[in-house]
């Protein structure tokens, strides 16, 4: 059937529109992609750039820790971490809710620790698991394959590693920066893991290494296609330590065997190099390398024990008989007595209408300085303490090291105290009285020394009147070999009379190796007879006065004394000194173990001989 | 039957693009399917497959008068109420839709063939009435389109079923239908389009048109393929990222690339030129194919061009405003382009009766 010219022209005309509808259609279309592809393109480049790359962080491990003979002490290790990476994420509940289940954590757990890092840019990491397990890692990249934790990254980190659980306080631990340190600090963005304490925190400028970044391509479920471009992070400088590893361990050895808490400290009386360092009880500060959970930092931080306070640096105690070498040296120096000089002991002796006790009841009768010293003879030194007086013990200790801090090179050190009529005056706004000299001659009464104040007050005996700075770092290598790190200047140095000097010497040595209370720490060659010529003084100080501890009676409470012991050798011509300070160690003796143990190992090597085996002694714990 | 003096007057330019757009498409799907981890797919071959499938019924459409066709519409339109009753109660299940016959090579989709049937049984209705339709037609070319299109609705596949629409009004415009009547019924669609937010939308489908209006709303959700899109196409510039070069496709930010997002990935890969040549042989088809419609020798031939032209031109249109971000986003595939057996076919095959119409203006 032919088509009507009418009907057909009308068909026509309407095609004829529909022609230049399309067309218009089809233009505007155009023009539309011209508007997003040419006019908009740079920021639809961008934000396809933002969908598929990524910048991730290569963390840089922090320096190596090695002893003075190059032995590793500190270390890294390789863990793995699990974060969120938020800027991608569609639903952060749900991703939360399977994260939890998935690792079994707790989920409140989980979103308190998104929460607060809400506020950071969304690019940044969240890192919800530290050095996860294996099995957690699995269970994460099996779930990624699914596409169902999109968002969710496993990072590998080096994390720090502490291959012995020794010197703690000395190294430190590591642990995520805080808000307050990001805000002080240039350069620490959070998230950065810095030490926390001990060396590593005094010297985490060095340690710390600078992070890499890697641009990766990434598919829309955040699989790793490919690497862009790679900035490959700095390791930290490398330290060495003046720490001896085999010293070290002899003083950790000595404390595990006997258990009581306390501190010791050795060193190089000729530099204060630092050969031992210990403090206890201590903690493993492996347990913060990863992020410490919130029971085991309550453990740490509450009760008695305070694990986490260096009673090497931060401890101050009374120093007892070990005091008396100072009150001699002041009564020498100051030309008030001689060596020679004769102090006659009943047993006790009455000072300003007081009766003091020596410890030893029947007396020691007529005694000279080296003897007094040797029998630790309190009379005597009551006697020479009252000669000299208050100030010029004051004078001679501090020249010695104590009542001051040392200026060791580890944070938060406290000042002891030897006392004086200005500190009375002006702390206590009271006058001195000539009775209270008295109880300073043995060390007693408002006197209180830090352990490592002690060892310099010994190195400072040992090498003439140089009061050596301690210090821990030795040399430093930032990648292009190890350069030593010039010993810090000594605090300060006293003229002392060398003749005078070797009566206290010789004392000490009596104390040791004839009729005194250092038998313990005396080293003996293979014939019996005493080697090495170590001197040393016990000391043993009242935690509570005897009266007090009758009236407190049966108290959970642990009343025993303190006992310390502090040395050098050989006598003539020192190579180590120290102090072991024993927390209710009953007496000055039993401290005196540890030391024979450390000097033992110290002069084993020296002398080629074996090293002595892990120490099996007991202490004696009879008052 | 086929007579040789009709092979000249096929129009190969237009059957020229037509194959020049199925061989953009293979290389498209070819693009975004081949995935560096895991190998090259073979989506592609199951394309070119289709596309000699679909030749081959291109070819039997042409052999035949399409009278011969139209004459027995109703049958072939009755058969595919048939067939889609049949997916109604036995098709496969895929993807939360019941829209498919599995076949042993490929699944059929019979709503895909829906749209020739309706273009056949309306060119033959409103070609055997002379003049201005009347209400009653309309009314009967109205339901006869209502039936497929609740079929299709049902199954669900709101967008293939909405695609019958076009075939309709564009029919009923070309038998003379009054501007008014067209004008009523646009304004009763749009007094309707609340009624059936109420009550005919399912929840998924409201999220798309509200996400449309607003991307930002849902950014991580139903937001996030139109936002996606937007940035494909818009990153891909002048000239495109390069062959197998997008990273939007290729990484898989952009969902169904070598589907509903073909055009997207063009654009990326190819850029704003190659964007231009797809668009410029989409309206060459689509010119050429309205030419046939004012070249053919009957009513009946000019209909049933227009309605074949209807879906398809719909289709190109939404998809491609889709693909740029700036439509909701619905299931309908870009014809010629898109992955999809039963589409290429039943598409080729339309072209088929368009060809046939234009070559047979002479015959009687």
């Amino acid at each position: 059937m032919a088509v009507p010219v009418e009907d057909r022209r009308r068909l026509t005309s309407r095609l004829s529109v529909l022609q230049y509808v399309i067309t218009v259609i089809f233009s505007v279309l155009a023009v539309g992609f011209w508007a997003l592809q040419v006019v908009q393109h740079a920021k639809f480049e961008e934000m396809a750039e933002n969908n598929h790359q990524r910048t991730l962080a290569l963390r840089a491990p922090r320096g190596l820790v090695v002893d003075r003979n190059g032995r590793i002490l500190v270390e890294n290790r390789h863990s793995y971490s699990i974060s969120i990476v938020r800027e991608h994420t569609k639903d952060l509940n749900r991703t939360i809710r399977m994260l939890a289940a998935v690792m079994g954590l707790d989920e409140a757990g989980v979103r308190a620790i998104v929460d607060r890092h809400r506020r950071e840019p969304t690019y940044r990491p969240i890192v919800v698991v530290q050095d996860a397990t294996l099995a957690q890692v699995a269970a994460v990249k099996a779930r990624r394959l699914d596409f169902e934790l999109p968002d969710v990254y496993v990072e590998e980190v080096p994390t720090r590693q502490y291959p012995e659980t020794m010197g703690a306080h000395l190294f430190g631990y590591v642990g995520e920066v805080s808000d307050a340190q990001v805000s002080d600090q240039d350069g620490l963005k959070s998230g950065d893991i810095v030490g926390q304490s001990g060396i590593e925190k005094v010297y985490n400028a060095m340690l710390m290494g600078e992070d890499g970044a890697k641009r990766v391509v990434v598919n829309s479920v955040g699989r790793e296609i490919r690497t862009l471009e790679e900035d490959e992070p700095t390791e930290g400088k490398r330290l060495q330590l003046t720490i001896d590893y085999d010293v070290q361990k002899a003083i950790e050895d000595g404390f595990d065997q006997l258990g009581f808490n306390g501190a010791a400290v050795v060193l190089d009386p000729g530099n204060g190099d630092v050969l031992g360092f210990t403090s206890r009880p201590a903690y493993d500060p492996n347990a913060f390398a990863a992020g410490i959970d919130r029971d085991t930092w309550a453990a740490l931080t509450s009760g008695e024990e305070r694990p986490l306070s260096n009673r090497a640096i931060q401890g101050r105690y009374s120093p007892g008989s070990t005091f008396k070498m100072a009150v001699a040296l002041a009564g020498l120096e100051e030309g008030i007595i001689t060596p020679d000089f004769h102090a006659h002991c009943a047993g006790h002796a009455n000072f300003y209408g007081r009766d003091f006790k020596c410890w030893k009841k029947g007396g020691h009768g007529s005694i000279d300085l080296r003897h007094a010293i040797e029998q630790s003879c309190d009379v005597y030194f009551y006697t020479v303490a009252n000669m000299v007086g208050v100030d010029k013990i004051n004078k001679w200790a501090t020249a010695l090291g104590l009542g001051v801090k040392s200026g060791i090179d580890l944070p938060n050190e406290v000042q002891g105290l030897v006392p004086s009529t200005e500190w009375k005056r002006e702390k206590m706004h009271e006058k001195w009285y000539a009775g209270e000299t008295i109880s300073v001659g043995i060390g007693q009464g408002q006197v209180s020394v830090t352990p490592v104040s002690m060892a310099v007050y010994m190195s400072t005996l040992a090498n003439g009147g140089t009061r050596v700075t301690p210090h821990l770092l030795k040399a430093v290598d930032d990648g292009s070999g190890w350069k030593d790190v010039p010993a810090p200047a000594p605090q300060s140095t006293a003229d002392i009379d060398p003749d005078k000097l070797q009566a206290i010497r010789d004392g000490l040595w009596m104390v040791v190796n004839q009729a005194g209370t250092g038998h313990n720490a005396q080293l003996k060659g293979p014939d019996g007879k005493p080697i090495h010529d170590v001197s040393g003084k016990t000391g043993t100080s009242q935690v509570i006065s005897n009266q007090g501890k009758e009236r407190a009676g049966k108290t959970e409470k642990d009343l025993r004394d303190n006992g310390w012991f502090v040395f050098f050798a050989p006598r003539d011509h020192p190579q180590i000194a120290g102090v072991v300070f024993l927390e209710h160690g009953v007496h000055g003796a039993n401290a005196a173990l540890v030391a024979h143990h450390v000097l033992d190992t110290f002069f084993a090597r020296q002398d080629g001989r074996p090293l002595p085996p892990r120490p099996t002694f007991t202490p004696n714990l009879k008052p | 039957m086929f007579e040789r003096r009709l092979y000249y007057h096929i129009d190969w330019a237009l059957l020229t693009a037509v194959l020049a757009l199925c061989a953009l498409g293979v290389i498209m799907i070819y693009s975004t399917t081949a995935d560096p981890t895991r190998g090259t797919s073979r989506m592609y071959l199951t394309q070119l497959y289709a596309i000699v499938i679909g030749l081959g019924a291109m070819v039997f459409m042409l052999t035949l008068d399409y009278r011969t066709f139209t004459d027995k519409s109703h049958l072939i339109y009755f058969g595919l109420i048939a067939l889609l009753l049949y997916v109604m109660f036995f098709g496969q299940v895929q993807m939360g839709a019941r829209r498919w016959i599995p076949l042993k090579v490929f699944n059929l989709q019979p709503s895909e063939f829906a749209k020739v049937g309706v273009a056949l049984v309306l060119a033959k209705f409103f070609g055997e009435n002379r003049g201005t339709p009347s209400w009653t037609d309309l009314a009967i070319g109205g339901v006869l389109t209502a039936i497929p299109l609740g079929l299709i609705a049902k199954e669900p596949d709101l967008g293939t079923a909405v695609t019958l629409i076009p075939v309709f009004i564009a029919v009923a415009y070309l038998a003379g239908m009054r501007m008014r009547i067209l004008g009523m019924l646009l304004l009763a669609a749009l007094l309707a389009a609340p009624i059936a937010w109420k009550f005919a939308l399912k929840d998924y489908q409201k999220s798309r048109i509200s996400t449309f209006l607003d991307p930002s709303q849902d950014a991580k959700g139903a937001g996030y393929q139109q936002i996606q899109a937007r940035i494909t196409v818009g990153s891909g510039g002048l000239t495109g990222k390069g062959f197998k070069q997008g990273t939007q496709g290729q990484l898989r930010f952009l969902p169904v690339a070598h589907n509903d997002f073909i055009f997207s990935v063009l654009a990326e890969e190819q850029g704003f030129a190659g964007v231009l040549v797809a668009l410029g042989l989409y309206l060459f088809v689509i010119l050429r194919a309205l030419e046939a419609a004012r070249l053919a020798k009957d009513r009946l031939g000019a209909y049933l061009v227009l309605g074949v032209l209807a879906s398809f031109t719909f289709q190109v249109v939404y998809n491609v405003t889709m693909s740029a971000g700036l439509a909701p986003v619905k299931g309908l595939t870009l014809p010629l382009m898109s992955y999809g057996g039963s589409s290429m076919i039943a598409t080729l095959a339309g072209f088929g009766l368009v060809l046939n119409v234009r070559m047979r203006r002479f015959t009687n």
